[in-house]
């Protein structure tokens, strides 16, 4: 299989092609670097317009020799300008010509390091994109060699998420990576006035657990029965007064990628971010792969 | 088999209680960050806001002007147990309120009968609540639009209407809240607070300028019976000082922020409410009060003869009203909770949804029962059965401090009780007084009501408890 990197030339695009590196050893899929230029408009008299574009492939193909520095010796990449009315349009073609199943893109520099920051043209393909997207942390570098050590799958308890842990385990299996099925208990205080105290919520937070508890361990054996199981599976429950400390209780490490399922709003053949999604990536300190529910569906299917 | 006595006053012990809740095991080990202010704002939040804004109505016709006393009474013995609260509070840490300080302290049996109590205590007044707040939406639409919701729709089938519709709503988009997962920070608890405070004052400073004298002539037309009757129902604007106990776990050097935290709420309520009773009936003769919509907004109309004290105030009640009733209704879902996950209910009041982390089908019954109760039933009816729940919850507690004393003398308490015995007889003594001055008919259906919980103990919670079966829930021991 294919994985195309949207690379942009300035320190989003390093993060891309490390993240794109580490998935690509794991896998061992093709690598394509894609530059994306804005295309022609009518050509004119004058050719102001072809030589706009020619400065603009001029700043591309300089990109994209940055990009052939930066991918390590032992992947395999190509590297590619794409005419292209917008970058997302132009990634989801190339993805098309080379029947991708992933798109690997940067954080928008907008927000801080370490954390997952959607920019416009991740959030256009996380609420559109027909294949997974996969998104490096602001800043993400991964070190020569190293690869995927471990795959967590959020899972929320629902049916549609058992699949997508199904999926996840397929996928952590091709990669020879360990899975972790993670779920995240988001609660603050309550209202005092009700002349109850304040435990009786930490009552229902351990009944929320010991369910939650019981549905990873249910989830966990039907991963063990799959034909190839991931090499080592474990289940985690996160704590926190919000998503950010709930996430950041379940620990993370190098090498660590994160598996989210679209929301069941959207298409069934397309990647649709779901609010929960959205704060499970806005907070997530490892690279995030969000998959549609229709190919996770399918992968599930074929792994089951 | 054990035999039906032992059965029925098995306790539930305290190290069970505190493991399973995790009170000591540092699972969710809570920080003391509570001081003396917070916590007073707790007591003064929790308890303004349910009755004054419509008890007056109910209050006044019993006692005549007379009912400052009823205040002072009621308010007195709302403290007493107050104290009470603190004790058991800081000994027995755990959710559930008296239904599980009966149960640890008292027995299986007796908890039932709590829990019949909390039932009144939360769900049927978050219902009587509903039904004033419905009173005072229509008082504010009529100020600032004009229109009222017609009387069909907006009162219970005894006083003319078919359906309290206002009051259903209040109820639905309460248990949307908590379904949604309600949280409100202490600060917007402390914001309420003032608010509610800043109504009262200002009924009190602008319903002094229709000050009569002529109005107070006839003080006690009803002696001291009817101050005592009154005081019954005004008990119901107190329920909520023993928020203040409820926060034990939570409070920086409860020994002395607990007691003091207690008094100041006390003395600030109990002050609020008798200047409030005493403007009111010094504003407008003792036979108006009676039937009356949204008694303190009429009021300052006739007051000020302009509607726009008025308004204030109807919104300033319709605020802080919804924040009571949310509460309650939380209240009660979870108080369901923890009996349904000692086994004395079915499991499906212990049920949490994955998604949202609450019981969702806990509050949708809840919700629904209480709808149909708010819709249906006249408030005076719903403010009584309320208040002799209490008083009986409150009764239990204050038992329940002296049994623990002699069973659990070696138990850590974080606050105890000053002039034991005699605050604890007190209490006792003061409960039972309210309680005889109710209405014949209150205390029978209470009893029948009492009655009921328990034949339901006998068929299914004696079966079901899951200390009887020896199972342990929540989480495992170390």
């Amino acid at each position: 299989m294919t994985m195309i990197v949207g690379y942009a030339p300035d320190e989003r695009g390093k993060s891309a092609v490390h993240l794109a590196a580490m998935l690509a050893r794991a896998s061992g899929d093709d690598v394509v670097v894609c530059a994306v230029v804005p295309a022609p408009w009518q050509p004119g008299m004058a050719r102001v317009d072809a030589e706009y574009q020619a400065y603009l492939d001029s700043v591309a193909d300089r990109a994209l020799d940055e990009a052939r520095a930066l991918v390590p010796d032992d992947i395999a990449a190509t590297f590619l300008r794409h005419r292209a009315r917008s970058a997302p349009a132009g990634l989801l073609e190339v993805a098309g010509e080379h029947a991708a199943n992933l798109v690997v893109l940067g954080s928008s520099s907008a927000g801080v390091f370490g954390h997952v920051v959607l920019g416009s043209v991740s959030d256009r393909l996380l609420h559109s994109s027909p294949i997974s997207v996969a998104l490096a942390p602001r800043g993400f570098r991964c070190k020569d060699g190293s690869t995927v050590a471990r795959v967590t799958a959020a899972y929320d308890g629902s049916a549609h998420a058992d699949r997508l842990v199904v999926a996840a385990a397929d996928i952590a299996t091709r990669l020879a990576a360990s899975l972790r099925i993670a779920s995240f208990a988001v609660w603050s205080r309550v209202a005092y006035t009700s002349r109850l105290g304040t435990e009786p919520e930490d009552l229902v937070l351990q009944e929320w657990t010991a369910t939650m508890g019981e549905r990873l361990r249910e989830v966990r054996q039907q991963v063990g029965s799959l034909a190839a199981p991931p090499r080592d599976v474990t289940t985690v429950i996160g704590h926190g007064e919000s998503w950010a400390a709930a996430i950041d209780d379940v620990a993370w490490d190098d090498g660590d990628v994160l598996v989210v399922g679209s929301s069941p709003i959207g298409p069934l053949a397309q990647v649709f971010l779901g609010s929960r999604a959205t704060k499970i990536l806005r907070h997530s300190p490892v690279p995030v792969v969000l998959v549609p529910r229709g190919w996770a569906e399918e992968l599930a299917d074929q792994a089951g | 088999m054990a035999s039906l006595v032992q059965q029925v006053f098995r306790r539930k012990p305290v190290t069970e209680m505190t493991t399973e809740t995790g009170a000591d095991t540092g699972k969710s080990e809570l920080a003391r960050s509570i001081g003396l202010f917070q916590l007073s704002m707790f007591g003064i939040g929790a308890t303004i806001g349910t009755g004054i804004f419509i008890i007056l109505t109910e209050a006044v016709p019993e006692a005549g002007p007379a009912v400052i006393w009823s205040f002072v009474i009621a308010g007195a013995v709302a403290g007493l147990t107050a104290i009470c609260y603190a004790e058991l509070a800081s000994a027995v840490p755990v959710a559930g309120s008296s239904y599980s300080y009966a149960y640890a302290t008292l027995g299986e049996l007796p908890a039932m009968g709590v829990a019949a109590c909390l039932l009144l205590e939360y769900g049927v007044s978050s219902a009587a609540v509903a039904v004033g707040w419905s009173q005072y939406l229509n008082q504010l639409l009529d100020n600032l639009l004009g229109v009222r919701i017609p009387l069909s729709l907006s009162q219970a089938p005894e006083q003319g209407g078919v359906f309290n519709l206002p009051a259903v709503i209040l109820v639905a988009m309460c248990a949307f809240l908590l379904i949604r997962g309600a949280s409100e920070s202490a600060k917007i608890n402390a914001v309420m607070v003032m608010i509610k405070i800043g109504v009262l004052v200002l009924f009190i400073v602008v319903g002094l300028q229709g000050w009569n004298s002529d109005n107070l002539a006839d003080f006690a037309p009803f002696g001291f019976a009817g101050i005592t009757s009154a005081a019954g129902i005004i008990f119901f604007s107190y329920i909520g000082l023993d928020a203040v106990s409820t926060a034990g776990e939570e409070v920086k050097n409860p020994r002395r922020t607990m007691p003091l935290a207690i008094l100041i709420a006390l003395v600030t309520v109990t002050t609020l409410y008798i200047l409030v009773a005493v403007v009111a009936v010094a504003a407008q003769p003792a036979e108006q009060f009676e039937g009356q919509e949204a008694g303190l907004a009429t009021i300052l109309e006739n007051v000020t003869g302009s509607t726009w004290p008025a308004t204030t105030l109807a919104a300033g009640a319709v605020i802080s009203i919804f924040s009571v009733t949310l509460v309650t209704l939380y209240g009660q879902t979870r108080i369901l909770f923890a009996i349904g996950r000692d086994g004395m209910l079915p499991a499906v009041f212990h049920k949490v949804n994955p998604r949202t982390l609450t019981p969702v089908r806990n509050t949708i019954i809840v919700a629904a029962v209480v709808s149909l109760l708010a819709g249906l039933i006249p408030i005076d009816f719903l403010a009584e059965m309320t208040s002799i729940g209490t008083l009986v919850a409150f009764l239990v507690v204050s038992i329940g401090v002296m049994v623990l004393r002699q069973t659990h003398p070696e138990l850590p308490r974080g606050f105890k009780v000053p002039l034991y015995p005699v605050l604890p007889l007190l209490s006792i003594a003061g409960c039972i007084w309210i309680i005889q001055g109710l209405d014949g008919i209150t205390i029978a259906v209470f009893l029948a009501w009492v009655a009921v919980a328990i034949v339901w103990y006998f068929l299914y919670g004696r079966g079901h408890s899951h200390l009887g079966k020896h199972e342990h829930v929540g989480l495992p021991h170390d």
